[in-house]
């Protein structure tokens, strides 16, 4: 099955570099990683599976043009005029500008890049995923096998691993998801 | 399954090891407050003088959940 390209910022790459399924995430992604992206990497760890991956070609590199750069801060601008908004920072902003430009699939967990795409009508094209609709989809494609005794296991070991919880509301969601579609429940 | 529909400022305020975070020099202490505050881990991890990753380190030893 052909991949889609992706793009992830630092938040979204450290959690899943901590997380013990990591590798699972190149079964649906190919991803980009900023350069800014990379300079906020510091452990030996992470730094070695980053580098493995970009050897593989799973990661590649992504370098920021001055135009996408100047984009991103216009993201940042705007962000932090609209009420109610968490601020866009770089990071992200210059991932959502990726995902305008070349159609890469945005990978972050951040609440401001969320909301900012939901309210910007020129960037509503621009799709985001989340871990916990990847940890769904990996089940759903049956590359992470689901528990049927136990439906909410998988998205529990990604929490126990980065220590990040999952709002309770999508959780359950996502659970019944599993229950329905590959556990057989009504 | 821990509930976490609620506030998430809330959720870090109460998770986070308050007697650990005052322990620490006030740079970054300040940036844990910063964080707990407004999620926001990339200027926290700026106040703090730390890469993204080194905070999020922090962020853990504080015992202080990433709510998204």
């Amino acid at each position: 099955m052909s991949r889609s390209f992706a793009i992830a910022d630092t938040c979204f790459l450290i959690d899943w570099a901590r997380y013990r399924g990591r590798d699972l995430l190149f079964k649906l992604y190919i991803v980009y990683v900023p350069e800014s992206v990379l300079r906020e990497v510091k452990s030996e760890s992470t730094i070695a599976w980053i580098a493995s991956k970009l050897a593989s070609g799973d990661l590649a590199l992504f370098t920021e043009t001055e135009s996408e750069v100047e984009e991103a801060r216009s993201i940042m601008e705007r962000s932090r005029r609209m009420p109610n908004t968490p601020a866009v920072d770089l990071p992200e902003a210059i991932c959502i500008v990726a995902g305008r430009r070349r159609g890469y699939v945005v990978l972050t967990e951040n609440r401001g890049a969320l909301k900012f795409v939901e309210l910007a009508e020129d960037y509503s094209g621009v799709i985001i995923h989340r871990s916990l609709e990847i940890l769904l989809q990996l089940q759903l494609k049956r590359y992470l096998e689901p528990d049927c005794g136990d439906p909410a296991l998988r998205f529990r070991e990604y929490e126990e691993d980065t220590k990040h919880l999952f709002p309770r509301k999508d959780l359950l969601n996502a659970v019944a998801t599993i229950r329905r579609e590959l556990c057989g429940e009504t | 399954m821990e509930a976490v529909e609620e506030d998430p400022r809330e959720l870090r305020r109460r998770f986070a090891d308050w007697g650990f975070i005052e322990s620490l020099p006030p740079r970054l202490r300040e940036a844990l407050k910063y964080y707990i505050e407004t999620g926001d881990m990339y200027v926290a991890s700026r106040i703090a003088g730390l890469t993204i990753e080194e905070f999020n380190e922090l962020r853990i030893r504080a015992n202080i959940p990433n709510v998204a």
